[in-house]
């Protein structure tokens, strides 16, 4: 064996521990010092360990961050999510492949350079498709902008400008303030380098003023932004700005002390215009006192719970943390509430459990609280699997104080004395920040014994999800923690009686915890004004796919999807017809336009046959086909089915085999009853709510457009999305550029300087290169 | 004590009781496959589905704990479709055969690789018995047979199909050379007479047949001589020797013959308590009708086979026949159903990369002639070394796996939910007492509890997820490293044939590995 990895496995072990349920953070550190999981690695780690050959490959191959196989040195992640999906993420993926020139069944490219890997969903549904080349993001792609983002990458990988720092120093009496978000849908626009640029400009020009790195602002369609506060002056917002901007911005508010310099002129951020057509790219100013303004129709017709003071509070600043209010609720519980009063106000509040099926949450709660055990725990659940879904995501980012809060409060209701916060290992922002959170609140005696000096002490620790979209349920999260995968129990016993290592534990998930502290501030039934009767409070959406302004929204219960669409989202990008809403990601189903008016509540989406699931909100417009919507949706559960009840294991593939053929046009009519009839029951015959709802994407489609299914079995896709039955063809208004021809990357065009093009069917792979290139839409479809 | 109903059958079990053995105690059996009681496991398979008739549920009764006040129902129509559903997605993924293409593909349904196996040990009065299982007229197929077996043999896509129709014609011959014939065991004597008309193919392995199932026959024909259609042949097609043989092993056997007479069918029909018509092509006579299955008349208690019904030009076409009339005479007169053919679960042709896979098991080389011409047929080593040709196609686990018999008593569907292409065949050994087949497992993960709990070796482990989830040993190593002392309670415990004892179900040792 090498010595050199037996150094280092061992090094990992003292540090990680020996006992069977370390397996997950053990691998973890492995993967992140070699790259993959050696096997030599992995049969020392079984020497020196409890953990056996087995368990480590049981666990190990479950888990879709874990890699077996060395990979390229750098490693790139296309993002194949639901809003990524609906904007092209496998020409995307194909593009890579192509432009790498990897062969069929391989994955790295020949130099071992690159590695290209389709990830379930980044979060950074606004800026889809979204590629990540190891920690940078690029957003808004298409195929044609992939050998740009490939040489950008190895530009930005020479410079070594990522590892570029600059520091602020002032000199003068502070001006104003500037707050810029840092979430990673700002980060992945660029605003690190917005950020940098803005430093920059500050330390040549000598302006002093405070700047601030706030969260997520929840405009994700119009970062990077920065707001601009100045005494006398109205509030301005900048949005979609770049780098090289910034300078003129700074100095039209704050006058330079020193000379000017030039910035470098690279450009980093791949973020174009959003399709708000009257915006131009960049450098659009608005007044937050000016209404109907994107920006403004944006916020106002939300309300803040969960997203409290956004865009105003830097999430790790405790100080003004609690000079908002925050942690009285906590105050308020350990010094003047019993916990069963607590739990009275959160069942007198409504509140229902944000992480898919509405459990009512005091209700849940009391059963933790009810079961007798020396020993409980509460656990946040942040594994957010779902493509097309980042709520947790940016809660976590941004207000990791507030969840924080709202997790103790529920521990000392059900007496726990240990937490865990659950969160995917893909959300690196969020993980970051929860740590940084938990040490400054042990600094501030929040976390730990003897909470504030009450007689009440939780400690709370930090375990990240190596990916798997099942973890997301209960029973197999608690079996990830255990160091096992993801398998789902039959309940009962439900967890607030049988949980984390036989213990009752109260798992709730990140949106909801974020809630708690607004009731216990407000009182119940303030919260409890907000809402339908059956569904009270605010719901976290994720807005993305079709619609001109998405990103983080929080509305209150009983908007309906009209109001979401079309005030907040500011209608469909493009000016192309409103299709259909898909809410509720891989559990959940499709609503079709017909049906906006509906109010979003728990029980009004299951009618309607999707789910509030954890708050994907995915927009669809005319050009998307649902035939294929379906079937990714059971691409993704089929893969992320644990594998253990056979109908989900086989239903969710057999399900997708028929899909698969249905949109390659070998569908026959026969094979709709068989979908649907298996699509039930899969969802009589699985057991836990992974397998119960993978049908649902199905069923809901088969319901509102079935006859988008019959075309598919008479040899028609009638939106053109499926590959298999379409081709490209160039009409009369080719000029005969040879743009086209040039950038073709089989042939498939002959480049005729002036003459009409055309396209050899043989040879094209539908691409989809020719479409975006051409400067007159000659390229059509059919 | 917890009170139920399980099919309207009031229930009183302790707490903590699952729903299975809560039925069990009512005398309601319930089919399991992921369950044994031996280790934890949770419920995977769902083919022990029962339904919450209050929730409307669909639990797997194998886990469920029982509750107060329950309403289950195990046998509605709807459960058994449930069932049915969950057995033939199982089956979609299954990629395996119950009983080999050969044997399939035989009319008589003879149990072609057991007897080659037991060929390849020298154990050929054994393989006689096999082959006279399903097959009366051995000896004489032995020259006559069109061997529609070979044509099927998955041998023939690597260096020639086994020379089956040989192989069976030298244990026939070996029979043959000694003075006590092999004759099957009878079943417990029963009290009626059969006749049979017509001492051709047909008559004479229906007569074989009734006698094994414990009844008396008559053979009448006309002619001087038993054997029908077979007198016409000539001395190089059928010797007349091999012929005679053939009658006296019959004859021994009980078989009574009334040669050289003419007899009327109404007569018989109230002298006998059953009669079957195999006298051949042109002789139907007036006023009997044949129905189109079942070999059976417009009139109670006459039977038919053969050409009599219509012209039949494979002989062992004919003998299957005549198999299947004695049959439905046993089913006429015992009031007993007619026994239909088992589940059977196949794959069709082997890939390129599964042929080598297969030939771990069998030796190497072309197919082999007979040295001494056809005739004669194989000598004993020329026998041995082409037994050892044969792949072992068929299923280790055919009568015990727990999935065709489920698939057979639900009536299941292998086909139904068949959109895409299979798995490939995988098998792996451990030394001469285990086989893994991987794309037989249904992923109940008992073995992995199994040796977990008895610390075996490294044991094995789940790999991957969703479909492409399977069961293997860690780190790519072999079975060796993987199984030891638990290997026999692993084959057990297995509800298909994805582990399998080497030598399959037999008491006796009759494999070997040509590696």
């Amino acid at each position: 064996m090498n010595k050199e990895i037996i150094d280092i496995v061992d090094r990992i072990i003292a540090e990680k521990g020996k006992s069977v349920n370390r397996v997950i953070p053990v691998l973890q550190a492995i993967q992140l010092e070699f790259n993959y999981l050696p096997a030599e690695a992995l049969e020392r780690v079984c020497e020196i360990t409890e953990i056996t050959p087995s368990r480590i490959y049981s666990v190990s191959t479950f888990y879709s961050q874990f890699r077996h196989q060395q990979v390229g040195k750098h490693i790139i992640h296309v993002c194949v999510g639901t809003a990524c999906h609906v904007k092209g993420a496998m020409l995307v993926y194909d593009a890579f492949r192509r432009a790498l020139k990897l062969e069929d069944g391989c994955d790295t490219d020949a130099d071992g350079l690159f590695t290209v890997l389709k990830v379930a969903c980044l979060g950074c549904c606004t800026i889809a498709p979204v590629v990540q080349i190891d920690d940078i993001t690029y957003g808004n792609l298409t195929t044609e902008k992939v050998p740009e983002v490939l040489e950008d990458f190895k530009h930005a990988m020479n410079a070594g400008f990522l590892k570029q720092k600059e520091s602020l120093q002032y000199e003068s009496a502070v001006k104003g303030e500037i707050r810029i978000g840092l979430g990673s849908c700002c980060v992945a626009s660029g605003s690190a380098e917005v950020k940098s640029a803005l430093e920059k400009t500050l330390n040549k020009n000598k302006i002093n003023v405070n700047v601030k790195q706030v969260g997520c602002v929840g405009i994700c369609n119009q970062v990077p932004m920065i707001e601009i506060i100045k005494a006398g002056e109205p509030t301005a917002i900048y949005t979609k700005i770049q780098a090289e901007e910034v300078r003129n911005i700074v100095l039209k508010h704050f006058k330079p002390d020193g000379f000017l310099s030039n910035l470098g002129n690279r450009i980093y951020n791949y973020v174009e215009n959003l399709a708000i057509e009257d915006i131009p790219v960049s450098t659009h100013k608005y007044s937050v006192e000016k209404r109907d303004t994107p920006v403004s129709e944006f916020l106002d017709r939300q309300i803040n719970i969960a997203t409290e003071h956004r865009g105003i509070i830097k999430p790790l600043d405790i100080e003004e943390y609690i000079r908002l209010g925050g942690f009285s609720a906590l105050r308020k519980c350990l010094f003047d509430l019993h916990p069963d009063e607590m739990i009275e106000e959160i069942k007198l509040s409504g509140l229902r459990g944000r992480g898919g099926a509405g459990f009512p949450s005091g209700i849940k709660w009391e059963m933790v609280k009810n079961a007798v055990s020396e020993e409980k725990f509460v656990i946040c659940n942040g594994d957010e699997g779902d493509p097309g879904a980042f709520m947790d995501r940016m809660l976590l980012e941004s207000y990791p104080f507030r969840i924080i809060e709202g997790m103790i409060i529920a521990a000392y209701a059900v007496g726990a004395s240990r937490g865990i916060f659950y969160i995917r290992a893909e959300y690196k922002l969020a993980v970051k920040q929860i740590l940084a959170a938990l040490e400054i609140c042990h600094q501030h005696n929040i976390v730990g014994s003897t909470i504030l000096n009450s007689n009440f002490s939780f400690e709370i620790s930090l375990f990240e999800g190596a990916g798997a979209f099942i973890c997301g349920e209960e029973s197999a999260l608690i079996q990830s923690v255990e160091g096992e995968r993801g398998f789902p129990s039959l309940r009962p016993p439900y967890p607030s009686e049988n949980g984390l290592w036989g213990k009752p534990t109260l798992i709730n998930n990140a949106e909801t915890f974020s809630l708690v502290s607004w009731i216990f501030r407000n009182g119940a039934s303030e919260f409890n004004k907000i809402g339908t009767v059956n569904s009270k409070g605010t719901k976290v959406f994720a807005l993305a796919g079709k619609v001109n302004r998405g990103g983080l929204i929080e509305v209150p219960m009983g908007t309906t999807i009209r109001q979401i669409v079309e005030e907040i989202g500011g209608g469909i990008a493009g000016g192309k017809a409103f299709k259909a809403v898909q809410i509720g990601g891989p559990s959940g189903g499709c609503i079709p336009a017909s049906m906006a008016d509906i109010p979003i509540d728990y029980e009004s989406l299951t009618l309607a046959g999707a789910m509030m699931g954890s708050g994907g909100l995915v927009v669809l417009d005319e050009t998307d086909c649902m035939v294929d919507i379906s079937r990714f949706f059971l691409s993704f559960t089929q893969d992320q089915s644990c594998g253990k009840c056979t109908f989900c294991r086989i239903g969710t593939q057999k399900m997708l085999e028929i899909l698969n053929k249905i949109c390659s046009g070998k569908g026959k009519a026969e094979d709709i009853a068989l979908l649907e009839q298996l699509a039930i029951k899969t969802k009589q015959g699985s057991l836990c709510g992974l397998g119960k709802s993978a049908p649902n994407p199905v069923l809901s489609t088969l319901l509102y457009y079935r006859p988008e299914y019959d075309a598919h079995i008479q040899g028609h896709c009638p939106t053109g999305k499926c590959k298999d039955m379409i081709h490209y063809e160039i009409t009369e208004d080719c000029i005969g550029c040879t743009k086209c021809a040039q950038r073709c990357p089989t042939d498939a065009i002959e480049a005729k300087p002036h003459e009409l093009h055309t396209i050899d069917k043989e040879k094209c792979i539908k691409c989809d290169i020719c479409k975006q290139i051409c400067p007159t839409n000659a390229v059509i479809i059919k | 004590m917890i009170q139920l109903k399980i099919d309207n059958i009031e229930i009183l079990v302790p707490e903590g009781t699952t729903l299975l053995k809560a039925a069990a105690t009512a005398g309601i059996t319930i089919p399991a496959m992921c369950y044994n009681e031996t280790v934890i496991n949770h419920a995977s398979c769902m083919v022990c589905a029962v339904k919450n008739n209050i929730t409307g549920e669909f639990l797997p009764s194998c886990e469920v704990k029982v509750q107060q006040g329950m309403n289950i129902s195990s046998n509605s129509e709807e459960v058994v479709e449930f069932r049915k559903d969950a057995l033939e997605l199982l089956l979609s993924d299954h990629v395996g055969d119950c009983e080999a293409p050969c044997r399939i593909s035989c009319p008589a349904f003879m149990d072609i690789p057991q007897m080659n196996r037991l060929i390849a040990i020298g154990n050929f009065a054994k393989a006689l018995e096999v082959v006279k299982e399903e097959i009366a007229l051995p000896l004489i197929l032995g020259y006559i047979c069109s061997a529609p077996c070979e044509s099927a043999c998955r041998r023939k896509q690597m260096e020639g199909a086994v020379s089956i129709c040989q192989l069976k014609k030298y244990t026939a011959l070996e029979d043959s050379k000694i003075a006590n014939h092999y004759l099957p065991e009878k079943s417990l004597k029963i009290n009626k007479e059969i006749a049979v008309i017509g001492a051709g193919m047909a008559g004479l392995t229906a007569a074989f047949h009734l006698l094994k199932l414990g009844y008396s026959c008559t053979v009448f024909d006309k002619n001087k001589k038993a054997g029908g259609a077979l007198l016409k042949l000539t001395e190089v097609e059928l010797p007349k020797g091999i012929l005679d043989t053939e009658i006296e092993i019959l004859q021994q056997f009980g078989v009574e013959f009334r040669l050289n007479s003419k007899v009327e069918t109404e007569q018989l029909k109230n002298d006998f308590d059953a009669v079957i018509l195999a006298s051949g092509e042109n002789s139907k006579e007036s006023g009997i009708e044949f129905s189109e299955t079942g070999y059976t008349t417009n009139q109670k208690g006459i039977f038919a086979c053969g050409s009599v019904i219509s012209p039949v030009k494979m002989a062992v076409k004919v003998v299957a026949q005549g198999k299947a009339a004695a049959y439905a005479v046993h089913s006429f007169l015992s009031g007993n159903l007619l026994q239909t053919k088992l589940f059977n679960s196949r794959f069709g042709k082997l890939r390129e990369e599964e042929i080598t896979t297969y030939l771990k098991e069998s030796k190497p080389g072309e197919r082999n002639e007979p040295s001494n011409g056809n005739q004669f047929g194989f000598n004993k080593e020329e026998a041995i070394a082409e037994a050892k040709r044969c792949l072992r196609c068929d299923c280790r686990k055919s009568h015990s796996c727990k999935l065709r018999i489920y698939a057979n008593d639900y009536k299941a569907n292998q086909l139904k939910f068949k959109f895409a292409s299979r798995k490939s065949i995988t098998k792996h050994f451990q030394q001469e007492k285990l086989v893994y087949e991987a794309e037989k497992c249904i992923k109940c993960g008992l073995c992995i509890e199994i040796l977990a709990k008895n610390k075996d070796l490294t044991g094995l482990t789940y790999i991957g997820r969703g479909f492409d989830m399977h069961i293997a040993v860690p780190f790519d190593k072999s079975l060796q490293q993987a199984i030891a002392n638990a290997a026999d309670e692993c084959i057990k415990t297995c509800p298909t044939a994805a582990l399998s004892a080497f030598s399959g179900e037999d008491e006796f040792k009759i494999n070997e590995v040509c590696e």
